[in-house]
């Protein structure tokens, strides 16, 4: 079966090619194996390019195959992030505070390192204990269950709700940007037990492993990713192709007549989006590592919103498009605010990019749709066709 | 012959308007049933009540032996029980192939994960194999549905409907925009298909309905007007009153 | 020699118009009170000249207060003086005229101190009570309802029958009912005075019930004979570690330690790596630290602590009371008993407020949004940029006061002109973007968010990132105040009013005009309407160009009580989608009954939960998902085959 899986779908195999050159490209060229020609935090780039990448092809699947404009995968990431976050984070006070403990005459009690953390960690918004969503934050598996669990349920009874009352098109999108709203507020609050909008940080230091290097530790990370989105990439190929993806298909272009054929639409419907949100809250959690940082703002709709244009640009129903569109813009978006694209000097006004990037931005993202819908991922297609 | 589909006493209305009053409609099984009526007669929501798109307000639509009530199941159940619909406009799904078509309505298990899972087998590619001959599509099995011509894309749904292994099988308006030829082969295939099943077939086509020869229900302003043979009822002075009158 | 000779001279006038002196005489029976006052003192001399009704009196204690008043050393007589460069110029107190310019050693400056001055100062109200000068009367009326004194009861009683000021007199009398409840002679006035506050809804009214009702905790074995409000059950009106503390500091128990009391103490005691022959290292565990201060405390080294056996058997022999300071049982019942009736009218009165707030946020949604329940209602299109429309408008708003100074004049002119270059933004962004995605309303969406994205970094471009303001003319500041609990701004007024105007218009429009007949046809069979000769490109332009003019409308109010940033678009957006959405899509009723219900739950919300809007919010926007289970197609629904799929 495997095999006439990838016989059937050779993108798939260039895929995984391109990735691992890539992959081992960067490896080679990196400061850790000793070349140095690529930079530790642009490998942390490049590591969280892949983790969008995984998170738009998600999208893709949710948006471009099954029709769902979801504006509420990015809360899902964010919640991935929260997770892992919320481990990174116990763990590294739970490392500082039993030192600064052990300075004391007496050896401290368990109550008493557990104050201390909580103090240490939720000080900031003036509170001194453990929030009950933190039960599980000193043991890494349990969190790195809630990666899973927390995004897929929320997607679940979200999306039951939604399919149920078949909601469809826009008011969906709607639905999902409120849905999401709904959760960027609540996590700005300081009660919410995340710290508020100080959000969790220090995410990059991963205990157990200060001794190593963070050239070291991001090229880590860097591979995780890499991994990830490989094998999302074939459960999103493999769950796409045959019938299951003939039947996601017609749902986004007929989702009347699906069910006149017998198919229970919200089923498929209700099966692609918690799907997609765990995939979602995966890249989650390996990005926010790699940023180092996460608060509410990064979960507010704008994301999600970003992650439709990556997926827009790149080519909605194909999945490598999703994936060259976000790597595209991303780095292009990171190249053009962070100061590296040369201003433009017009004599009488200076375009200054750091300034002009999100109009380039918005301006592109309309031409694209009014003149590109295939996006990136058309022109491979019409490569392809000239080609054969 | 029993009976395979009994509606009685349906009624619904939209904002005060009556579209399906009080009616009472029985199929058998096998039979071929035509359905006829001018405009605004109530065609559309009689189907849409029956494949559970539309809610009536009061009555029953009982269906099988085991006489199970309709009304409030969803489409799909209603789908999965054996009732199969065409659209008046051809809805096949263009961005796919002719197999790919086929191959999503044939009588499989329909629950998400099943389809995951779903191998092909030799069955099913001798079944599609055999719908494609039946609705003149062999050639095209390879080709995209939206290539298709409007009556080869009719065929498709029709042969979408009998992959489905229905035993009802509703049809709208199956012979519009086609050539003569191809309304020669839909009547066989309709024809075909009635010798196991129940068909119900909706058409404003007099000529088309003369020759699929069965009997022939009148609908008018919600419910039922005249019932009979083609003759019969096309000399029933309330017919002709609504079809040429008011 | 010029001063010696004045002095003489005013030496020899002395005699004559001491004769005539009256005040004097009276000051000169209580010299030495006033010419060295003292707090305690000072009072028989001062009721002396209360009671004395001399006109000069208050002239008099107005000088003493302020240090002008000067005792001559040779005969203790009292003057007014005044330091000039020539020397202390004496004025006399009765007469008036000045009497002599003096070395100032000779005389001797009176300098009451805070204490005395304050005596002075009531003294002095009782006078300035009844002064013929209104702003006297008035801020003798506010220090009094400031300090709020039992003495001036009296005087205050005394001022008001002869009081000429309609308003004056009012106030007096409701002051004087205040003091009469708190330091009345008798519980009888009390009670009677306190029943009238229960009709009293201010603040200061609630103020004077709660100081009545001012209670403190007393701790005792068995009952009280102290005026009890409410013995307090440990664990449920009062918390376990409460009631102890209270204990410790009443009756000298032991103290709770904490863990980290414990700790400090226990470190002062290590001997040799052990704490009473425990070794430390053992002492990471709390009962274990407890044992070993408990061993301590038996070698004396460390006071006794309280364990919970301790705690209990003290909760089980204290009762905790909250008692009234005031003694008086009948006044205390009736203060009670008025304040809950005060607490009700509150309640009533929030309630009322708080509904004023839900119109006036129901008014701000209806404007931002009912733009995008046309667009949307009429022509399927999501405006994701119709929050920027919003922001552009305010813009316009503040642009045309950096022109127009006079803030009525700019606003009659921002209005219109914020209309029209949102009116030709829509119009633009229809013709250029919108008209070719119309049957792909995804893609729209999209589009129209990419818009967005540009129009709000054009704007932080050109305007900068901080706020600007769009300062409301002068009739709009300030807010109608109907009582101390209900009071709404003018400026929500003003929006709440142009709200109606806008419902008003739009219905006019849709229903009586021409374009609203066109419009309406196109919505419902866009195909049928141009075979009629309607030119639906047309009028789907000029309907986009409406919404858009009416989002920029909305954007000039809300600029007048919100920042204008580039961002306050966004702000508004979900919310507005979300009233469409719940209202019902093309339908202005509908708007408004979606607008109307976010609002009042929003403002619900806030009311149980005042301290986060942001939980409001949140609830909002769950309470909404929710809502479209139940009604998917929004309160006011297009029925049958016109709401189609």
């Amino acid at each position: 079966m495997r095999k006439s899986f990838f016989a059937e779908n050779p993108s798939v195999l260039w895929f995984l090619a391109c990735l691992g050159l890539f992959t081992l490209g960067v490896t080679v060229l990196a400061e850790a194996t000793g070349a140095g020609v690529i930079s530790t935090s642009f490998v942390k780039t490049l590591g969280k390019v892949l983790c969008l990448c995984l998170i738009a092809i998600a999208m893709d699947v949710v948006w471009g195959y099954c029709g769902i404009l979801s504006l509420g995968h990015f809360a899902f990431f964010g919640i991935g992030g929260y997770a892992v976050g919320m481990w990174l984070m116990y763990a590294r006070t739970e490392a500082i505070v039993t030192q600064n403990l052990a300075e004391r005459t007496i050896p401290p009690t368990p109550t008493e390192i557990n104050d201390a953390i909580a103090t240490q960690i939720f000080g900031v918004v003036g509170s001194t204990e453990f929030p009950m969503i933190w039960a599980f934050s000193h043991s890494l598996a349990l969190q790195l269950l809630l990666v899973v669990l927390v995004p897929g349920l929320l997607a679940l009874v979200f999306g039951w709700l939604a399919f149920r009352s078949r909601v469809t098109g826009v008011y969906l999108s709607i639905l999902t940007q409120a849905m999401t709203l709904a959760l960027a507020l609540y996590l700005f609050q300081n009660d919410s037990g995340l710290r508020g909008n100080n959000g969790l940080s220090g995410l990059q230091n991963i205990p157990g492993f200060e001794a190593i290097p963070q050239s070291v530790i991001s090229m880590a990370f860097f591979w995780a990713s890499a991994v990830a989105l490989g094998l999302g990439y074939v459960l999103f190929a493999r769950v796409l192709s045959g019938k299951m993806g003939s039947v996601i298909r017609a749902i986004r272009d007929g989702e009347a007549r699906v069910r006149f054929l017998g198919y229970h639409v919200e089923s498929y419907k209700l099966f692609i989006f918690t799907l997609t949100a765990v995939v979602a809250g995966i890249a989650g959690a390996l990005y926010y590592p790699q940023a180092g940082i996460i608060n509410p703002a990064e979960v507010a709709p704008i994301a999600s919103i970003y992650l439709a244009v990556w997926v827009a640009i790149g080519g909605r129903g194909r999945l490598y498009g999703a994936v060259i569109g976000t790597a595209f813009v991303s780095l292009l978006s990171s190249w053009f605010t962070g100061g590296g694209a040369p201003n433009i000097n017009l004599g009488f006004y200076t375009i200054q990019w750091t300034e002009w990037w999100l109009v380039l931005l918005g301006v592109s993202f309309v031409a694209v749709t009014l003149f590109f819908p295939g996006g990136i991922g058309m022109i491979f297609e019409k490569l392809k066709r000239n080609a054969s | 012959m029993s009976t395979l589909l009994e509606l009685s006493g349906v009624s619904v209305s939209f904002d005060g308007f009556k579209a399906i009053n009080n009616l009472a409609f029985q199929i058998a099984e096998p039979e071929m049933r035509a359905i006829i009526g001018p405009n605004g007669a109530g065609k559309t929501t009689f189907m849409d009540i029956i494949t559970g798109k539309t809610t009536p307000d009061e009555g029953h639509v009982l269906w099988g032996e085991k006489s199970i009530n309709l009304i409030g199941k969803s489409e799909s159940m209603i789908a999965r029980e054996g009732i199969g619909r065409k659209f008046q406009k051809p809805t096949v799904f263009e961005n796919q192939t002719v197999r790919e078509n086929l191959a999503m309505a044939l009588k499989n298990p329909r629950g998400p994960f099943e389809v995951l899972l779903y191998r092909k087998s030799t069955e099913g590619a001798a079944r599609i194999e055999a719908l494609a001959a039946e609705i003149n599509l062999t050639e095209q099995l390879t080709r995209n549905a939206g290539e298709l011509s409007h009556g080869q894309k009719q065929w498709l749904e029709i042969g979408m409907l009998l992959a489905q292994d229905p035993r009802l099988l509703l049809v709208d308006e199956p012979a519009a925009g086609m050539t003569v030829s191809e309304r020669g082969k839909t009547t066989e295939i309709l024809v075909e298909a009635a010798k196991t099943r129940a068909v119900v077939v909706v058409e404003h086509d007099m000529e088309f309905v003369r020759r699929l020869n069965c009997k022939v229900t009148v609908l008018h302003e919600g419910s039922v007007l005249a019932e009979g043979s083609i003759d019969h009822v096309t000399q029933n002075p309330e017919v002709i009153d609504v079809y040429l009158g008011r | 020699m010029i001063r010696i000779f004045i002095m003489v001279l005013a030496l020899m006038c002395l005699p004559p118009t001491a004769h005539a002196q009256e005040l004097q005489s009276l000051l000169q029976d209580h010299q030495k009170s006033i010419a060295k006052p003292s707090r305690k003192t000072v009072g028989p001399a001062l009721a002396a000249l209360v009671a004395s009704g001399l006109s000069n009196v208050p002239e008099f204690l107005e000088n003493w207060q302020a240090k002008e008043v000067y005792s001559r050393k040779d005969d203790g007589l009292f003057f007014y003086g005044v330091k000039s460069t020539d020397g202390l110029v004496l004025t006399d107190i009765d007469a008036k005229d000045v009497v002599a310019t003096v070395d100032p050693k000779t005389a001797q400056q009176i300098k009451p101190n805070g204490g005395v001055r304050k005596e002075i100062a009531s003294a002095l109200v009782q006078f300035q009570l009844s002064d013929p000068d209104l702003t006297r009367r008035t801020g003798a009326v506010d220090a009094i309802a400031r300090n709020m004194a039992g003495s001036m009861l009296a005087p205050l009683m005394g001022s008001i029958d002869n009081e000429p000021d309609a308003n004056l007199k009012a106030r007096k009398e409701k002051l004087a009912n205040y003091l009469n409840a708190r330091f009345g002679a008798n519980s009888e006035d009390r009670i009677a005075s306190i029943e009238k506050i229960a009709d009293d809804l201010s603040v200061d009214g609630r103020a004077i019930l709660s100081q009545i009702l001012a209670t403190k905790f007393e701790v005792t074995e068995g009952a009280t004979k102290a005026n009890l409000a409410a013995t307090f059950v440990v664990g449920k009106d009062i918390s376990r570690s409460e009631a102890y503390d209270l204990l410790v500091s009443e009756k000298g128990l032991p103290p709770v330690l904490s863990d980290n009391e414990l700790r400090l103490a226990l470190e002062d005691h290590v001997e040799g790596g052990k704490i009473a022959g425990i070794p430390i290292a053992q002492l990471n565990d709390l009962t274990k630290r407890n044992t070993v201060y408990d061993a301590l405390v038996t070698e004396g080294l460390v006071p006794e602590r309280a364990t919970d056996a301790s705690i209990d058997a003290a909760l089980n022999r204290y009762q905790i009371h909250n008692v009234f300071l005031e003694q008086d049982r009948a006044v205390t019942d009736a203060a009670v008993k008025a304040q809950s009736s005060v607490q009700t009218r509150v309640g009533v009165n929030q309630f009322f407020d708080l509904s004023l707030d839900a119109v006036s946020l129901a008014s701000i949604y209806f404007l931002a949004a009912v733009g995008l329940a046309i667009t949307f209602g009429v022509m399927g299109v999501i405006n994701m940029a119709h929050g920027e429309f919003i922001m552009m408008g305010a813009y316009t708003g503040y642009v045309v006061q950096q022109f127009v100074p006079n803030y009525t004049a700019s606003l009659i002119v921002a209005l219109p002109l914020a209309f029209i270059v949102t009116f030709a933004a829509g119009v633009a962004m229809e013709r250029l973007v919108i008209r070719w995605l119309y049957n792909r309303p995804l893609e729209t969406l999209l589009a129209t968010f990419g818009i967005s994205i540009a129009l709000q970094q054009l704007a932080k471009n050109i305007f900068g990132t901080q706020a600007r303001p769009l300062t409301s003319p002068g009739w709009l500041d300030g807010a109608w105040i109907i009582n101390d609990v209900v009071q709404i701004s003018y400026i929500r007024i003003a929006i709440f009013v142009l709200a109606l105007l806008f419902l008003g218009l739009l219905l006019f429009i849709l229903k009586k005009t021409r374009l609203g007949l066109e419009v309406r046809a196109v919505t419902q069979n866009p195909r049928m309407a141009a075979s009629m000769g309607i030119n639906p490109d047309k009028i789907k332009m000029m309907t986009f160009g409406l919404g858009s003019g009416i989002a920029g409308i909305a954007g000039v109010a809300i600029g007048l009580f919100a920042k204008v940033t580039s961002e306050m678009g966004s702000d508004y957006i979900v919310q507005s989608f979300m009233t469409v959405v719940v209202g019902g899509v093309g339908n202005v009723w509908g708007t408004l009954a979606g607008a109307a219900m976010i609002g009042t739950f929003q403002k619900g919300v806030e009311w149980l939960n005042p301290s986060n809007t942001l939980a409001a919010q949140t609830y909002m926007i769950l309470f909404i998902i929710l809502f479209i289970q139940f009604r998917p197609k929004g309160i006011i629904a297009l029925k049958g085959r016109a709401a189609g799929d």
